[in-house]
């Protein structure tokens, strides 16, 4: 009985004592876990073969930006950034609708990259030196280069940023929008009132009933917005100055070359297809083109130097015809931009191939 | 037979002064294993992830500017908190003024006799006291300063005097005069006042007639503020609509202005409801004597019953305060800068977040703190002294 007893005390002083060490024993834990995590890292294959396995890419989307990712009432995603998801699965998988859009939230974008819930995001996101460098991120070729605009009331009779001193500017809360307003406001010697809005909405309400002259967001951002306005995307104007940079690439996880290789060269496909004038429409007639460099780059045959008929493969991992595939089921960079982003009022600009004078520039397919 | 058992102690395990004491070490040890481990958890996280944890970032430019505050975007994150605590200390400071007297009239129509008044008073209580406070905020933001008022290019100009339009409210101000001299102003109109009506108390008590230390007192007030303005150069300026601004005079924020109505009817209906409680809670007899006394209606009220009521309320209405003081922190939705906003947009333009929101916990439990220490003085000076 006695001893029964002094058990149970001794236990509760065990437990005590436990409780005051469990701090070092969860160091060493964790510190083993995490040895354990990057020893497994080196191991794992690359995301590429994971992918061609599953048959199915999972691609991090959004599912309401007009022009860039929408979600259609039948449960399609539409749009600019979807349309690259499907370039991917074309290269990879051989079939553009092999894709399982996931939608995300801003805020949990790049958690969801991390943890492995989705294989790439192509969600306009802005490629920053800190995002690359803190999000364990790879940023990859650029598909849209953004900035910051302003878009003002068709009746306010401001031809540019200029001509808007001692005026309201409503922005977005959470982002560096209003600091970069803030900024040109210095910089051309203007007095802004810049009010952060928690959210869009609020912003839309404030605008409508006039307490802001001007709202500031992304240049494509605004297009959209400017597209559902109440009156009409008419009774608004997206000034023609943009005064920040904000280049829109997909990203996928550090450490795994492989697999950014592949997904870079999908999206460089649609820019070298339009550069050569290559669309979903006319790209059987080049199957046999006279050019060489077009036949290896649609992965069709053509005569090495011995003589002999041959594709290139130039050692991606992806199939010789994935060129072929991506624009056959989806299209060049042109099309894609043509689809979704030229309805909505936007002009190609910097982003025009760089032979008409834009940033658009693909390296050497051979 | 056998003798009885010796008077001894028991032993440890069942000595119950030992057992108490082992089972709060066990408590604490817990509790304390558990903070180890978190802070632990968290010093190592924002190390791994190169987060910064000190306060280094109050010395970095803002780089965005304050509507209604002279701070431009070049100063430092320091200067921005300021900013945004004396905003928050303005719509408190005036939002408790405001919804005390709100309160107190609403809470005695609640007692009318008047049907209408006490159905009218009761159902503002009972509509606002059940409505979220952010419902009220998003409603008198969207629906009254953007809706009702009119835009600037329509604002109303009633007597040439104010500016009404959503922008903002331009009333006229002094001019040229910096906020120290007002301050000082006001200080000497409020301490003549506060002089004044205890020299009247004094002539009252000793004999017997009117005090009349309001009209004395007030009187002396609105005298010093004109002499005040006549000594301070006479000067003032009336707002004007300058393009797309108000010019001249001093504006009230659009945002500062939906954020304090939201707060003042929201904390008015509760305080209505302690206001009620306690006048309920002063005994009858008191206000049937007055009545015996051939007082007025309104001089029974404030004379009798409510010098009482409001010493049975004062700590329910400290509780009021400090909501109002920590509600203000949803004016951060609709752009009004005070402390939370001023916290959320710093850490939006690349200041730690951490240790920003540290900082803004720290100075609401001090902000919070003083407010209490307040409420505690007058709870003291008001209180029945017990022999």
């Amino acid at each position: 009985m006695k001893l029964r007893k002094l058990l149970v005390v001794l236990t509760a002083l065990t437990l005590v004592l436990a409780a005051c060490t469990s701090d070092d024993g969860d160091t060493t834990t964790t510190a083993a876990a995490a040895d354990a995590a990057d020893a497994g890292g080196e191991e794992m294959t690359s995301l590429l073969d994971e992918v061609i396995a599953r048959g199915e890419l999972k691609c991090g989307t959004r599912d309401a930006l007009t022009g860039f990712a929408v979600l259609t009432e039948e449960g399609d995603h539409v749009g600019f950034d979807s349309d690259f998801c499907r370039v991917i699965a074309a290269a990879v998988l051989g079939d553009a609708e092999a894709v399982d859009h996931v939608d995300l939230e801003t805020a949990d974008r790049f958690t969801a990259l991390q943890s492995g819930q989705v294989d790439v995001l192509s969600r306009n996101t802005t490629w920053t030196a800190s995002r690359d460098g803190s999000e364990g991120a790879t940023f990859l070729t650029v598909t849209y280069y953004d900035g910051q605009g302003m878009m003002v009331t068709a009746d306010s009779g401001y031809a540019g940023i200029a001509d808007m001193d001692g005026v309201i500017v409503c922005v977005a809360k959470g982002t560096t929008t209003e600091g970069n307003a803030a900024a040109e406001a210095d910089r051309l010697g203007l007095d802004w009132e810049v009010r952060p809005f928690d959210d869009n909405d609020l912003i839309q309400e404030a605008f409508g009933a006039g307490q802001c002259d001007g709202w500031s967001a992304d240049s494509s951002a605004l297009t959209g917005i400017r597209a559902d306005q109440p009156d009409g995307p008419d009774s608004v104007v997206i000034l023609p100055d943009v005064f920040s940079k904000e280049p829109l690439a997909p990203l996928v996880l550090d450490g795994d070359t492989a697999w950014a290789q592949a997904v870079n060269w999908a999206i460089l496909a649609t820019i070298t297809a339009e550069e050569w004038g290559i669309t979903s429409a006319n790209v059987d007639t080049f199957l046999d083109s006279d050019d060489s460099n077009i036949r290896k780059f649609l992965g069709a045959s053509f005569e090495d130097s011995d003589g002999n008929e041959t594709t290139l493969d130039a050692g991606l991992g992806l199939p010789t015809d994935f060129a072929y595939q991506v624009i056959k089921q989806v299209g060049n960079y042109g099309e894609i931009f043509d689809r979704h982003l030229a309805p909505l009022g936007l002009e190609r600009g910097v982003n025009a191939l760089w032979t008409d004078g834009g940033l658009l520039y693909s390296p050497p397919y051979r | 037979m056998t003798t009885p058992a010796p008077q001894s102690r028991p032993p440890f395990y069942r000595d119950v002064r030992i057992l108490s004491w082992a089972f709060q070490l066990l408590v604490f040890g817990l509790i304390a294993a558990v903070v180890y481990w978190l802070f632990g958890n968290f010093q190592r996280n924002t190390a791994d992830s190169g987060i910064p944890t000190n306060f280094d970032f109050l010395a970095n430019p803002a780089s965005f500017a304050i509507p209604g505050a002279d701070f431009d975007s070049n100063e430092s994150v320091r200067n921005a908190y300021v900013v945004g605590i004396l905003n928050t200390i303005r719509v408190a400071v005036v939002g408790i003024i405001l919804a005390t007297i709100l309160g107190i009239l609403i809470g005695i129509g609640r007692l009318s006799k008047n049907w209408v008044v006490r159905k009218i008073t009761t159902v503002y209580v009972e509509v606002l006291r059940n409505l979220p406070l952010l419902v009220i905020m998003t409603f008198t933001f969207l629906g009254v300063v953007l809706q009702v008022l009119p835009r600037i290019e329509n604002s109303w100009v009633p007597l040439g005097l104010l500016v009404v339009s959503n922008r903002g409210i331009g009333v006229p101000w002094y001019q040229d005069a910096s906020g120290l001299s007002l301050l000082l102003v006001l200080f000497v109109g409020f301490l003549g006042w506060w002089l004044i009506a205890r020299w009247r108390h004094s002539v009252s008590d000793r004999t017997g007639e009117a005090s009349r230390a309001s009209l004395y007192g007030g009187g002396f007030f609105i005298a010093v503020l004109v002499i005040g303005w006549l000594l301070l150069g006479a000067s003032y300026t009336l707002p004007v609509v300058d393009g797309k601004q108000i010019a001249g005079g001093i504006r009230i924020d659009p945002s500062y202005f939906a954020v304090l109505i939201a707060l003042v009817i929201y904390t008015a209906s509760h305080i209505a409801e302690i206001v009620r409680g306690s006048i309920q809670a002063v005994p009858l007899g008191q206000g049937e004597a007055a009545t015996a006394l051939a007082l007025s209606g309104f001089q029974r009220m404030w004379n009798v019953v409510l010098p009482q009521a409001m010493r049975i309320a004062i700590p329910p209405l400290g509780n009021q305060y400090l909501n109002l003081i920590k509600n203000s922190s949803l004016g951060a939705g609709f752009a009004y800068f005070e402390l939370t906003n001023v916290t959320q947009v710093t850490v939006g333009n690349g200041s730690p977040a951490v240790p920003a929101f540290t900082l803004a916990l720290v100075f609401y439990i001090v902000l919070s703190l003083i407010a209490s220490s307040f409420v505690n003085l007058a709870n003291r000076r008001f209180k029945l002294v017990e022999r």
